[in-house]
């Protein structure tokens, strides 16, 4: 599986510039570097130019099952363009509410939560799966369907929003080689690694190039060194514009990658830090 | 492309839509029975009633009213009462009918009970009529009240202290018959009520099956942005599949039984009116099928509302 994984990275990387431009490549990698500083970050100043994809703004959730433990409380923050932010945190800390709601899943109980200038609250619900076209979601579980192949499931997200089979035929092998599977379109989900599965999921999310992806704990179930493997994907993904939002509790990870670290607990954020650490004990 | 998506949509929720109703094979043939019966009754019913509608035609038609007239009436008073109704807007024809033509009739319907006759000793208690056939059925009753109001006649009838009940004419058995139809119908409906009911609670658990067996797919199209038409699509399809194959049933086997049964029932029944025409059958046909269909859908939406929140 390593030996899968390190064969397939660098023939990513070979196909890059078929993917977004090389310019934002380049960017990213200075980006990339500045990281190690912790108190220079490129991004950091990249980010005041740009417009916030994702503002929370008093945003409070309470389940009526626990009414006196808010799952998130008064929360604000702002997530520009161009983005990679980890969103850490203990089990039951707020992260999945937190990514539930970005996608409309659940509706804040009070606050308001603004998603590419759309504002969630007020959004009519048939303008619902058009906000979840324009945010590519990945999870622990992957998500795939068992009777389809790796190929049928990264185009059934593209048929089921109505593209045609011309754009299915071009976009899908194209999205299957950025991951790394163009050698396994044919494959179903269960003869495949959890690594190359989530791979799966990954392209899945991206096929319609949205401007947002995010992701619940994507190396939840996967081991360290594959985690990494996913982890370069994202950030690849990142470098080409995509904002990138993971909510995770795989220390190594955050720790590896220096990238701005919210960290929630309890439903509050207690700390907002640019190239920051896991950090909790 | 626009066109083209659509279609696509189309031809996936079909598929799906006959995935679903092959997958749950057992329970989909349980809704397409209870479509197929309760569309058959609604059918015959609908094919019964307007053969009704023939019969009370053909009844109203052979309407005529009977004017009793009194022992003493004068021959020129009658005669005056004759030419009055034979005036009057929708009557065919007037003739009388003397005491002793009475009894003479009264006797040849009774030829099977003779003792009732033998029992008269001789003595005639009929009373002489004038019989008037009407060319308008609908207006008997108008007509008749116009009898009753008539001054010559209300001095020549047989019961001078309430002139209508000297008159006798059909209405009485059309409204009989309609009585009768109308439990008839009652049943039926309250019949075809039931069977409704049973066949929408079969589409329900099937479209709820489909759900469930594929609730992960659902999952994922909620996730990557499919809209709400495009996941319901595929159900709402599957419901009328099956009030489609329960509609086709019924009409099926409501053409057959016009093409075999009904002529062996016309000559058992001569006098009955079965025959109705083509066009007829076709819109009941019609009927059956929207009905069938509305039945699917409103199933299909039921299970949705239920099983599949968006």
């Amino acid at each position: 599986m390593t030996n899968a994984k390190t064969q397939g990275i660098p023939a990513i990387s070979g196909e890059q510039p078929s993917v977004e431009g090389v310019s934002s490549h380049a960017a990213g990698m200075t980006q990339q570097l500045s990281t190690v500083l912790p108190d220079l970050d490129v991004a950091a100043v990249n980010k005041v130019a740009e417009k916030p994809v994702i503002i929370f703004d008093h945003v409070s959730k309470v389940y009526p099952a626990q009414p006196k433990k808010p799952a998130l409380d008064d929360i604000n923050l702002k997530i520009c363009k161009g983005e990679f932010v980890f969103l850490v945190g203990h089990s039951g800390s707020g992260k999945s509410t937190f990514i539930r709601s970005i996608i409309r899943e659940l509706k804040p109980s009070s606050g308001k939560i603004i998603i590419m200038g759309e504002d969630l609250a007020s959004m009519r619900n048939s303008r619902v799966p058009f906000l979840r076209r324009n945010i590519g979601c990945v999870f622990q579980d992957f998500k795939l369907l068992p009777n389809k192949t790796v190929f049928e499931n990264v185009a059934f997200a593209l048929e089921v929003i109505g593209k045609s089979r011309h754009v299915i035929k071009t976009q899908v092998p194209e999205v299957l080689r950025l991951v790394g599977l163009q050698d396994k379109l044919d494959k179903y989900p269960d003869q495949l690694s959890g690594g190359e599965q989530q791979r799966v999921s990954i392209a899945r999310a991206i096929v319609n190039r949205p401007p947002l992806l995010v992701c619940d704990e994507p190396t939840g179930n996967l081991d360290p060194q594959t985690s990494a493997g996913i982890m370069d994907l994202l950030v690849r993904i990142n470098r080409s514009g995509t904002t990138v939002l993971v909510a995770t509790h795989d220390r190594e990870v955050v720790n590896k990658m220096r990238r701005r670290v919210i960290v929630l607990e309890k439903g509050v954020v207690i700390r907002d830090q640019d190239g920051g650490v896991y950090g909790v004990e | 492309m626009e066109v083209y998506t659509a279609l696509n949509s189309i031809v996936y929720f079909i598929r799906e839509a006959f995935k679903g109703f092959f997958r749950n094979r057992a329970t989909a043939l349980g809704s397409v029975i209870t479509i197929f019966l309760s569309l058959l009754i609604l059918g015959v019913f609908s094919v019964g009633a307007v053969v009704v509608g023939n019969v009370v035609d053909s009844v109203e038609s052979k309407v005529s009213i009977t004017a009793y007239v009194a022992d003493d009436a004068k021959e020129k008073q009658i005669q005056k009462v004759e030419s009055y109704i034979e005036g009057l807007d929708g009557v065919a024809s007037v003739s009388f009918t003397t005491k002793d033509q009475a009894l003479e009739n009264f006797k040849k319907s009774m030829t099977s009970n003779p003792d009732i006759v033998e029992q008269l000793d001789g003595q005639n208690p009929l009373p002489a009529s004038i019989d008037v056939e009407l060319s308008e059925a609908q207006e008997v009753t108008a007509i008749a009240e116009k009898i009753a109001e008539n001054e010559d006649f209300q001095k020549i009838c047989d019961n001078p202290d309430d002139p209508a009940e000297s008159l006798k004419y059909g209405q009485k058995t059309v409204d009989k018959l309609f009585a009768l139809t109308n439990y008839v119908r009652y049943i039926g409906i309250a019949l075809i009520g039931l069977l409704m009911f049973i066949a929408l609670i079969f589409i329900l658990n099937n479209i709820r099956l489909s759900i469930l067996a594929r609730r992960k797919e659902i999952a994922i199209m909620r996730l990557v942005g499919a809209s709400n038409g495009f996941i319901r699509g595929p159900f709402s399809v599957e419901g009328m599949l099956h009030a489609f194959v329960g509609a086709v049933l019924a009409i099926g086997s409501l053409q057959a039984m016009r093409m075999l049964a009904l002529p062996k029932l016309q000559s058992a029944l001569p006098w009955l009116p079965i025959n109705v025409d083509g066009s007829t059958y076709l819109l009941i046909y019609l009927l059956l099928l929207v009905a069938g269909l509305l039945l699917g859908l409103l199933g299909s939406a039921w299970a949705m509302g239920r099983y599949l929140k968006i």
